[in-house]
């Protein structure tokens, strides 16, 4: 079972010590090689295999595969454990090289693996103490999602697109948005990375698995998170690999992703992970069409959308080596990546563009340094850095009107569709990410982890060379380190405490007139800084072996970003009295897993959490209504719950549902400048989903046309309750975000045990009108094929 | 004194100009929703709950502004969003969009017979920064203040809520200075469109700044043409009206009073040299009356005046900031009459001092235009709303209609026959 597991993984580490430091003694050594499978006839991926006695262990690949090497003469007992299995001893006499297959039988009594496809780590990571939910990205490889869509589907989770393929999207988890919610790759902070490398553009198959961190977030994710994280882990287990896929579907949409990697057996490695998104978004919308002259309204009009192609073109390249004596993993690797979007409406689909749109790139040396026991046992350091050198445009220079006919009138002299500019900025975004971690004793570990963050801001527009006068250095660091303490009790119990200290030092140029002359500029340079002490607990409990409960509260900060600090030159107005967000997080939940029979297993989790979130950073208009300026004006309170219900029918079908609800209450109590409590205090925060879901079924036919071909029928539903766009105590006749059903289907042949993969897909079966934000409709129905090919070893 | 021809809806609904008359209607107002000719009237508030985020307006609508309650809490017509302006012209209500520069629609009300505000028509229309009524059109400018070099200005035909014709205006040209003419507003004089405005760098980060505070320009339009005639310049006053406010005031004898706050700015400090005053353009000329000169700074004893609402006989209700208060987008919370023709100046009585007031409602206030009474929306730092009437001839203010939950953010007049 897992708990076990974990502690064999452990031991493994430091067992894989002695392996490097032993490799030079002599003797008759042989090496003992088999297969593990299940009494039912498949391999078994991930089974560990020990020589307790000799301190040797390794784990099983994805046939089921095995080898230990360097074993001396004798007999050795060799355990061999699985989740969901019970666990073999069996005594292996060594003369020579040796080989034995071994098969398991299934447990049904111990915590199983639910999951079908029989890859643990994702159930592995949901035994943390933290509430986080693991998605399985392995799983979904032969669909055409992005990693947004993915991260949809899990409980909490709502992500509101604006548009088709790589339009915007707004993130939401448990009620916090947008920066409040922090993504990683790897453990490494993606804010710095730009358009090019986004959510909403990277290709499932990059990620093995996603951990969606709710409210509280671990210390070696380090980063001013104020309600939760989203970590994704890439890294293909295999040494050797190469996944290949291509789709093609409605609305010209074409996405391919090569992974790649190859490591040699002296240990130098190359990874290459490439994709590219294209799609002309041209999806039907019914909109009222005004006309171009008189502005009338011709109501009702199914018409395609028109100015809204999307594409990326993203490579990452990793070259280094692994299991070397000084390093386990060192890794020289860049991102190079572009983008290219184009900007069909405004915030309400009556504002229609036709020449607009915006385009980024990165280019992102980076390198990753991981060594476990580093000069003592226990002692396992992880030390990462990049540089991102991408910069982002807008580009509306066009003076023209559009409508939905796509007609135009065009005007003379120098105009644009909304706001004339051409401006360019490059961030220059630094970070360095080191950890380090020590087991003290089998029961006590400590971790330290710190970020670093630079940001250089730079622009220029070429249509406005003089405000280059008025460009002034806008430079912050930020720094996140954090200190954490884990106590495993034992299999039942363990606690993890920590605290992060953030601070942030800004330092900017104002302009002014000394004399009051023209043209007269002269600069002052102003710095503000912060630092703010968080902290939290995490602590997990089994109460039987298939109970988990688990509670965890975290005082957490989110620091104003540089945006928000200074403004961005065109409508945001900065404020640099602006102090962090803050939030208290409060979680509990539970895990229960039962079979009804040795055929029918169910598992139900359940969580509740508490959020009491104060001083959000809120845009308001300036004075002469003129910009934006951001401001410390709301706090809120979630009281939210979420379950899951999973009930699988032997290998051949999964199927499930989630339902959120969120109770996210304003919880300003006075506005600016008001002394009586506001009529909006405690009413629902509008424009926000409060109730959604997901439900999924697939059926898995084996061995259909010749062995290990496998035929998978796939069937995803999502539901979102009907939503108020502005706040629901106020008004008569009120404007709503309407229910939304979407249904997906998809039919997946994968041949030769996943070798050849061909996918189908229909998304938005129904073509039902969909909304995630007010008046701005999702695509309708589309189709979309996915071929896939798979190797390694 | 009353001129009956005077007596028009669109001065009645812009409130805070005071335009040539385009049509003849008796009204007696403040009757508790009795006009003079059987139709009934009724106010509509457009009303803006205070919070920070996810805030629409609230069309509320009550028989009269003297008293009572009205509130948003359940009750009034949701607007898409906040930053809505709203003008009546030919007895049909407009809300108008602000919509940060992107396009988006417009929606058209009128009372039904029970009274209640029903919906006639949308269509499209523009960001606006000025909007007013001209002939049977509402006018509309979007003035760019950075990028684009054209002012656009569209007419919307009142009765058949659709653009009928637009103009573009080089703004770069118009200033001539090396800045830009942002224009204020502009009001209807006889058959022409005075659009005052203040020049701008239109340069980021310091947009609004101006190297040139210390004067006036307006911008004289041909009409239905939208093409500028001439423009003219006063060297004793800043700028008139100022960002998104209106300046001119028309009288009944058609004389044109322009304000001026004098608050322009440069790198966001005060730069103007001139007092706050008023001066005048003579009826049917088109240069500035140098014999007219009315200096309010001077009157008031140092304090500037930041909106003004014409309500007749050449009685104005000013806002007014005393001299710390100042700000080129500050609303005075300190309330004076004047009379332009023999230039007094009078503090009012009955309002709340400036420490109780959290705003003022910087336009879309109401006048019946009787010489006597205007209509102006307060919220308080309790956060409750009220509209004051304010007799100019008394300068005396007294409490009217109180507005739950919303501060207000338009005061506008319709009427309606009744079925019975």
């Amino acid at each position: 079972m897992p708990i076990v597991q974990q502690r064999v993984l452990l031991f493994f580490g430091v067992f894989l010590a002695f392996y490097v430091f032993s490799f030079a003694q002599p003797g008759n050594k042989f090496s003992i090689s088999g297969t593990i499978q299940a009494s039912s006839g498949e391999t078994i991926p991930g089974a560990s295999v020990v020589i307790e006695s000799l301190k040797k262990s390794t784990i099983t690949d994805e046939k089921g595969r095995f080898t230990l090497t360097e074993i001396p003469t004798g007999e050795h007992q060799v355990q061999v454990r699985s989740v969901g299995f019970k666990e073999q001893v069996k005594t292996v006499r060594v003369r020579q090289n040796t080989r034995f297959s071994l098969a398991l039988e299934q447990d049904d009594i111990q915590l199983t693996e639910v999951s079908v496809i029989g890859r643990s780590d994702a159930k592995e990571v949901a035994r943390q103490a933290f509430n986080v939910t693991a998605v399985d990205a392995s799983k979904l490889h032969n669909s055409t999602l992005d990693l947004s869509h993915a991260l949809d589907r899990v409980s909490g989770v709502r992500v509101r697109e604006s548009g088709g393929v790589g339009s915007n999207f707004n993130f939401s988890l448990n009620g916090f948005t947008g920066r409040q919610v922090k993504f990683f790759i790897d453990g490494v902070p993606m804010d710095n990375f730009g358009s090019s490398f986004q959510l909403n553009n990277i290709p499932i198959n990059l990620a093995e698995r996603v951990d969606v961190y709710k409210g509280v977030v671990p210390i070696w994710l380090g980063s001013d998170a104020l309600g939760g994280a989203v970590n994704i882990v890439t890294g293909n287990k295999q040494r050797n690999y190469l996944d290949a896929s291509y789709s093609y579907g409605s609305f010209n949409t074409h996405r391919s992703a090569v992974n790649a990697g190859i490591t040699t057996k002296s240990g130098f490695t190359v990874q290459l992970n490439a994709f590219q998104n294209y799609s002309d978004n041209n999806y039907w919308v019914t909109v009222d069409v005004a006309d171009i002259n008189t502005g009338e309204y011709f109501r009702n009009q199914r018409v395609r959308r028109f100015h809204d192609t999307y594409r990326n073109e993203t490579l990452v390249a990793n070259v280094g080596v692994v299991g070397k004596k000084y390093a386990d993993k060192l890794l020289f690797g860049i991102t190079l990546g572009q983008n290219r979007a184009e900007i069909q409406t405004g915030a309400r689909m009556v504002s229609v563009f036709g020449q607009w749109y915006r385009r980024g790139n990165i280019v992102m040396p980076s390198f990753r340094y991981q060594k476990e026991n580093l000069f003592v046992k226990g002692l396992n350091v992880r030390l990462t850095g990049n540089f991102n050198l991408g910069q982002e445009q807008n580009v509306d220079t066009v003076y023209r009107r559009y409508n939905w006919f796509q007609q135009f009138k065009e005007y003379p002299g120098k105009g644009s569709e909304r706001e004339r500019s051409l401006y360019k900025f490059r961030n220059n975004n630094g970070l360095i990410t080191a950890n380090a971690s020590y087991q003290i004793s089998g029961k006590q570990s400590i971790s330290v982890n710190n970020v670093f963050n630079t940001f250089n801001r730079q622009g220029f527009d070429e249509l406005n060379p003089a405000n280059q006068n008025y460009e002034q250095p806008r430079v912050n660091t930020k720094n996140i380190l954090g200190v954490g303490y884990k106590y495993d009790y034992d299999d039942r119990w363990n606690t993890s405490l920590f605290v992060k200290h953030f601070s942030q030092h800004n330092k900017y140029g104002i302009t002014y007139n000394p004399s009051g002359n023209f043209g007269d500029v002269a600069y002052m340079t102003q710095k503000n800084s912060f630092s703010q002490l968080g902290y939290g607990i995490a602590t997990s409990y089994f109460l039987q072996k298939n109970l988990q409960l688990k509670a965890s509260y975290e005082k957490s900060y989110r620091l104003p970003e540089t945006d928000e600090l200074y403004g961005d030159l065109l409508n945001l107005e900065g404020n640099i009295n602006l102090k962090p967000e803050t939030s208290f997080n409060y979680n509990v939940g539970f895990s229960y897993l039962t079979n009804l029979t040795k055929q029918h297993r169910f598992t139900f989790a359940a969580n509740a959490l508490y959020r009491d979130a104060r001083g959000f950073i809120r845009p308001r208009l300036n004075n002469n209504q003129t910009k934006q300026v951001m401001d410390n004006l709301a706090d809120v309170t979630n009281l939210g719950f979420d379950g899951e219900i999973r009930y699988s029918f032997k290998r051949m079908l999964t199927t499930g549902v989630n339902l959120t609800y969120q109770n996210l209450r304003n919880n300003t109590r006075f506005e600016d400048g008001i002394t009586a409590q506001s009529p909006l205090y405690r009413d629902r925060i509008p424009n926000m989903p409060f109730l959604f879901g997901n439900a999924d079924a697939s059926v898995f036919l084996r061995n259909v046309g010749g062995a290990g071909n496998t035929l998978t029928f796939g069937y995803n539903l999502l539901y979102v309750h009907a939503y108020y766009l502005y706040w629901p105590s106020l008004g008569q006749s009120k404007l709503d975000i309407p229910q939304q059903l979407a249904h997906d289907a998809n039919v997946v042949y994968a041949l030769a045990n996943g070798k050849y993969n061909i996918g189908l897909e229909c998304k938005n079966l129904l073509d039902a009108r969909l909304y995630d934000n007010f008046s701005l409709q999702k695509p309708s129905r589309g189709f979309y094929l996915k071929l896939r090919y798979f190797v390694g070893k | 004194m009353f001129n009956k021809n005077t007596y028009i809806l669109t001065a009645l609904a812009v409130g805070l100009s005071v335009v040539a008359c385009t049509k003849e209607e008796t009204l007696t107002p403040g009757t508790d929703g009795q006009t003079g000719d059987g139709s009934k009237e009724r106010f509509v508030i457009a009303a803006l709950p205070i919070g920070s985020t996810g805030v629409a307006d609230y069309l509320l609508t009550a028989d009269t502004l003297s008293k009572g309650t009205v509130s948003t809490k359940g009750s009034g017509i949701e607007q898409d969003g906040t930053y809505r302006y709203y003008i009546t012209h030919k007895n049909r209500f407009f809300s108008l969009l602000y919509g940060q520069g992107n396009p988006g629609a417009v929606t058209t009300y009128t009372l039904n017979a029970a009274g209640k505000l029903e919906k006639v028509s949308d269509f499209q229309a523009e960001t606006v920064q000025v909007f007013t009524t001209v002939q049977d059109d509402i006018l509309t400018v979007k003035v760019p203040r950075s990028g684009n070099e054209s002012a656009s200005f569209y007419r919307i035909n009142a009765d058949q809520s659709k653009v009928v014709g637009e103009a573009q205006v080089n703004i770069v040209k118009l200033a001539g200075n090396g800045e830009r003419a942002h224009f204020t507003w502009a009001t209807q004089v006889g058959d022409k469109v005075f659009a005052p405005y203040m020049s701008i760098k239109g340069v980021s980060p310091d947009v609004f700044g101006t190297s040139y505070p210390d004067s006036a320009w307006v911008a004289v339009l041909s009409y239905p043409g939208l093409q500028v005639e001439k423009v003219i310049k006063d060297n004793r006053t800043s700028f008139i009206g100022r960002y998104f406010i209106d300046g001119l005031a028309v009288d009944e004898q058609k004389d044109i009073y322009a304000f001026s706050s004098a608050v322009a700015t440069n790198s966001g400090k005060a730069t103007s040299t001139k007092p706050s005053a008023i001066t005048r353009i003579k009826a049917g000329t088109t240069e500035f009356d140098k014999s007219y000169y009315f200096d309010v700074e001077k009157a008031s004893g140092g304090y500037n005046l930041t909106t003004q609402l014409y309500v007749g006989n050449g009685n104005v209700i000013l806002t007014m900031t005393s001299a710390s208060e100042k700000g080129a987008y500050a609303v005075g919370k300190r309330l004076a009459i004047v009379n332009v023709y023999n230039q007094t100046f009078k503090w009012v009585d009955g309002w709340p001092a400036a420490t109780e007031i959290n705003t003022v409602a910087a336009r879309s206030n109401y006048t019946p235009l009787d010489g006597k009474n205007g209509y102006l929306g307060v919220t308080l730092t309790d956060g409750t709303s009220y509209i004051y009437q304010v007799d100019a001839t008394t300068a005396k203010a007294t409490r009217g209609l109180k507005i739950d939950g919303g501060s207000i953010q338009g005061i506008n007049r319709l009427t309606y026959k009744a079925t019975q």
